[in-house]
């Protein structure tokens, strides 16, 4: 997972550059882990950490969550508890949505309507 | 189009740019005292539950219904603030924000389109979050939830009438070729409990559960001036949402949810030394204010006059931990979750 590490250091030291409060050690003690293992993961040396610590750093880096923990090799817990629910519901549309172009996935997510006021 | 996710409403504009968007949603907080002082920024403490008001069609009051949009709880005299961005942080829009269909910037009736003369809108990114009325240059007055019809609200004291209660928002995007413009020349970095089924079939009354936003405390807190120009701005798209505020208890009886729990007095989360916040935007111009706005009476003075006591808790806080924030990611650290 080299990716995952390297987008993480990439992304924590371009905020280093204008907020020092974005070093490697500061960072790790906002997240609740150590240093040592927030450097091990940034190299690659170790897995990508838990949902809970990954959702926390895309927290604390201003990242997408769910782009976070994909590139971690996880999907959210949300998620599998939406498809465990409608197992063959949902897998049958992301099956169908596969290879549809985003514009297209957008025409089926929900709305919110706008009424008269 | 507006879409929810995670308590937050997605405004996406993919007819105008694929990165056209922003993300909207409203911060639990604490209700800073209603005096003559000006408080600090106070914490987030946590987003407000958002749901497609089309979800509770049959128990809501039909005119709920025909404006559409999404239903928040809140707790009587409890406050709020609205975080702009997340998701979609880059792309600049302009946001226009009422309560009752009174513009919070100029204390105006509500007209869809932007106007600059007085400016009547928020630009983003630029503008991380607002927490009340723009009374004065560099000060606001906090939005405090109140039951509309008792006469605190900003839309009755100005308008006379209790009609529509909770918040309105519209955004429109930058044009397109503004947009990349700019990115050219900046080079821009990249990239329950169950109570549902009492209720099942139960169309709650319309009356005194609508909620209204009332002016509270002054806090301090600069409005920016846009930096862009009204011609910026792509007025042939937007996406507009209502947001109907219910109070906790009618919020349990349609959704079948518990409402978030009551946030700390301002006194309490002082004396257990947890921080508030200022924030520098740098260079921006603020707006002056709107002087309707200004000759509101607060939440406080309201009650004074009807003899009642709508604010408890309301002594002076003396705030000696304030955190300075500054530049986009802020808004993160104000919204931790305490």
């Amino acid at each position: 997972m080299t990716h995952f590490g390297d987008h993480l250091r990439q992304r924590r030291e371009a905020l280093r550059k204008t907020d020092r409060r974005y070093s490697l050690r500061q960072v790790a003690q906002r997240v609740g882990i150590e240093p040592a293992y927030l450097s091990k993961i940034e190299r690659g040396d170790l897995q990508p950490p838990s949902e809970a610590t990954t959702l926390r750093l895309a927290g604390e880096l201003g990242e997408d969550p769910d782009v976070l923990l994909a590139m971690a090799g996880k999907v959210s817990s949300d998620l599998q508890a939406i498809i465990r629910k409608r197992p063959k519901l949902f897998a049958d549309l992301l099956r169908q949505l596969k290879q549809a172009p985003d514009h297209a996935i957008l025409t089926v997510v929900r709305e919110v309507r706008d009424g008269d006021w | 189009m507006i879409t929810l996710a995670r308590n937050r409403l997605d405004f996406r504009f993919a007819e105008v740019h694929g990165d056209a968007g922003c993300g909207i949603s409203f911060q639990r907080t604490l209700r800073i005292p209603d005096d003559e002082n000006d408080y600090p920024l106070p914490p987030g403490l946590g987003r407000f539950p958002l749901r497609h008001l089309d979800d509770f069609a049959g128990r809501v009051p039909e005119t709920w219904v025909k404006r559409g949009g999404v239903i928040m709880p809140m707790h009587q005299a409890e406050a709020m603030w609205l975080s702009f961005g997340g998701g979609y942080g880059h792309y600049p829009c302009a946001v226009k924000v009422a309560t009752g269909k009174i513009d919070a910037v100029t204390g105006k009736s509500w007209v869809e389109q932007l106007n600059g003369d007085p400016q009547d809108y928020l630009v983003l990114p630029e503008q991380p979050w607002l927490d009340g009325y723009c009374v004065e240059e560099g000060v606001i007055r906090q939005f405090i939830a109140m039951p509309l019809g008792e006469g605190y609200s900003a839309e009755e004291q100005i308008t006379g009438k209790a009609e529509h209660g909770g918040l309105q928002i519209i955004v429109y995007p930058m044009k397109a070729e503004r947009y990349e413009e700019m990115r050219k020349r900046f080079r821009t970095i990249s990239s329950a409990f169950d109570m549902a089924g009492a209720f099942e079939g139960t169309r709650i009354s319309q009356g005194s559960e609508d909620m209204g936003l009332a002016p509270g405390g002054r806090m301090r807190q600069q409005i920016y001036d846009d930096p862009f120009g009204l011609d910026a701005w792509d007025q042939d798209h937007f996406s507009r949402c209502f947001v109907t505020i219910a109070n906790s208890t009618v919020w349990a009886a349609i959704t079948g949810e518990r409402p978030p729990t009551t946030p700390p007095t301002a006194a309490d989360y002082t004396r257990a030394g947890l921080p508030w916040f200022d924030y520098y935007g740098g260079d921006a111009k603020a707006l002056r204010g709107a002087e309707v706005l200004a000759k509101l009476k607060t939440v406080s003075e309201t009650g004074a006059r009807k003899g009642d006591m709508p604010l408890p808790e309301n002594e002076p806080v003396d705030v000696e931990r304030i955190v300075s924030l500054r530049g986009r990611r802020s808004q993160v650290v104000r919204e931790t979750e305490f």
